[in-house]
């Protein structure tokens, strides 16, 4: 396929998603390879409009701060296994954005993980929830309990009051303490 | 003058100002001066309608200021620790071209740059601050919507300035600026009360993103040359900007400061993670796609703004405050648009009132 073919398969899927003419703009406004590219994933995981919007923006983000094409970053090997791995296409979809992400935000999707591990080898009882901020936006951490007793409460106290150092230790990781 | 002016509009009732005149005589011959019968009216430069914010920083319009000059600091706010920021509004813009300036949001309507004809009317303002609050000092600056120091090679109003503030025991004087632009300040005696302070970024982001400024290096030596004219100095690490590497380069930059100005002779410094609204975050990386900067690990925040993750915000502030807790002088610090749950976390102790430290660091 040359470019002009390329362009107006990019056109006419565009058309059918109703993609927004800002994001169609950009993604000609793309190197030829990079477009192909695009359009190449964009069919094969049959990406809908929301989903196509934010690969776009995503990729492009990524494209600045590494300094290297979308294609290039489609061509990675985390990418290719989710454009030719098994499973529906929904199913990879979701995969590509959360892939798409890992690699937009790598420090934040590090520190998240880290934090989850934490959370987790606290052990609580299920009636203790500790939610860390919303994408880490925050250096607050929520802790809630349920409890419908005075004895399933001071259960829960001291269930928390052992944990403390481990939780203590999530609220310093919030505040940047490494 | 290092900045190019498209244009010069005067405003009806300005020409004869010692301002203008002092501009029109120093302006390069090709730069047109128009006059005009009110400053509303300057006609939009058409070159500059893919980029009217950019345009508006090459023309220059003389007008008179119909509001007050003196105001609290625009981003002060009820959720974040304040520093008592007094503004003072002398201009509107500012020649040089940051991708992250919030200006690119706030001045957005209003992009071309204004100087006001009547500055020195400021000083009766300042003269009622202090005699309905005596006793009290306050810190006052004028880099708020504008660089402190960008045009006085042209304006020369840091004369005007310094002048007033050294008379006055209840005022400082907050230069603020990116450029080395410091020649007018080296002749005059500010005579305790004027204070020059500079933004500070690593290399890689001075590169990337602070189009038109002076390097690093170069405000660093502004510096030294300003605190041995007999001026205080202060530096603002704003916004801080956590690239991958960002650690590292912050502590390399503070040493190369620290080899210029020991820091027992820093008045105080200031740190601000980079915070940009949705509306701002756009305007910038359409004027800067190509920024790797405006692509950092913001998420967006409670208080509506994209800001670098908080864990990793918190520890680069904390890098930079131990880095200069360990250069062995107690330096005032404060943080910028950050709440006092931060500023607790990063120095140990919760913020005085915005009043208390807007004195403490007048006081020096």
């Amino acid at each position: 396929m040359n470019a002009d073919e390329i362009d107006a398969q990019i056109r006419e899927l565009a058309a059918g998603r109703r993609l927004p003419p800002s994001h169609l703009a950009r993604w000609l406004a793309m190197d030829p390879a990079s477009r192909a590219a695009m359009l190449d994933i964009a069919r094969r995981l049959r990406l809908r409009t929301g989903q196509l919007v934010t690969a776009l923006e995503t990729l492009e983000e990524i494209s600045v701060r590494e300094h290297v094409t979308v294609a290039g970053v489609l061509d990675r090997p985390e990418i290719r296994r989710i454009a030719g791995g098994p499973g529906s296409a929904p199913s990879r979809a979701s995969a590509l954005l959360e892939a798409l992400r890992t690699l937009r935000y790598p420090r934040l999707k590090k520190m998240q993980e880290e934090l989850r591990s934490e959370v987790s080898a606290l052990k609580l009882p299920r009636a203790i929830s500790v939610d860390l901020p919303s994408e880490l936006g925050s250096d607050e951490l929520t802790v809630s309990l349920r409890v419908r007793s005075a004895a399933e409460l001071a259960h829960l106290l001291e269930a928390l009051a052992r944990s403390r150092p481990g939780l203590a230790r999530i609220i310093e990781m919030l505040g940047g303490k490494k | 003058m290092k900045f190019d002016l498209d244009a010069v509009f005067v405003e009806h009732g300005c020409a004869g100002s010692a301002l203008a005149t002092r501009i029109l005589r120093a302006l390069p011959r090709h730069v047109p001066v128009t006059h005009v019968a009110d400053a509303r009216a300057v006609p939009r430069s058409a070159s500059g309608e893919r980029d009217p914010f950019g345009a508006g920083k090459r023309r220059m319009v003389i007008a008179q200021r119909k509001t007050p000059f003196l105001m609290a600091c625009p981003a002060g706010s009820s959720s974040f620790a304040c520093c008592g920021y007094l503004v003072l509004t002398l201009a509107s813009n500012c020649p040089m071209d940051c991708s992250y300036c919030f200006l690119q949001e706030y001045l957005a309507d209003n992009p071309d740059f204004q100087v006001y004809a009547n500055f020195t009317d400021s000083f009766a303002e300042l003269d009622r601050l202090i005699g309905n609050a005596r006793g009290r000092s306050f810190r006052v600056g004028t880099g708020e919507l504008a660089d402190s120091l960008a045009l006085d090679s042209l304006t020369s109003i840091s004369r005007d300035l310094v002048g007033f503030f050294a008379a006055r025991e209840n005022l400082t004087l907050e230069l603020k600026t990116k450029t080395d632009e410091i020649e007018n300040l080296l002749a005059l005696d500010p005579r305790g009360r004027v204070l020059v302070s500079w933004t500070l970024s690593p290399d890689a982001i001075y590169r990337s993103s602070e189009h038109l400024t002076a390097a690093p290096a170069a405000r660093i030596a502004a510096a030294r040359a300003v605190l041995d004219a007999g001026y205080g100095v202060a530096f603002h690490f704003d916004p801080l900007i956590a690239y991958p590497g960002a650690e590292r380069d912050y502590i390399l930059l503070i040493d190369e400061l620290l080899d210029m100005v020991p820091p027992k002779q820093i008045s105080f410094i200031s740190m601000g993670g980079l915070r940009m609204t949705p509306r701002l975050r756009g305007a910038a990386r359409s004027r800067f796609p190509g920024d790797p900067m405006l692509c950092g690990e913001e998420v967006l925040a409670s208080d509506g703004r994209f800001r670098t993750f908080a864990p990793l915000r918190l520890n680069l502030y904390r890098t930079l405050a131990d880095r200069f807790r360990k250069a062995g002088a107690e330096i005032p610090a404060y943080l910028c648009m950050e709440a006092a749950s931060v500023h607790e976390r990063i120095f140990g102790a919760p913020p005085s009132r915005p009043a208390i430290i807007g004195e403490r660091l007048a006081r020096g």
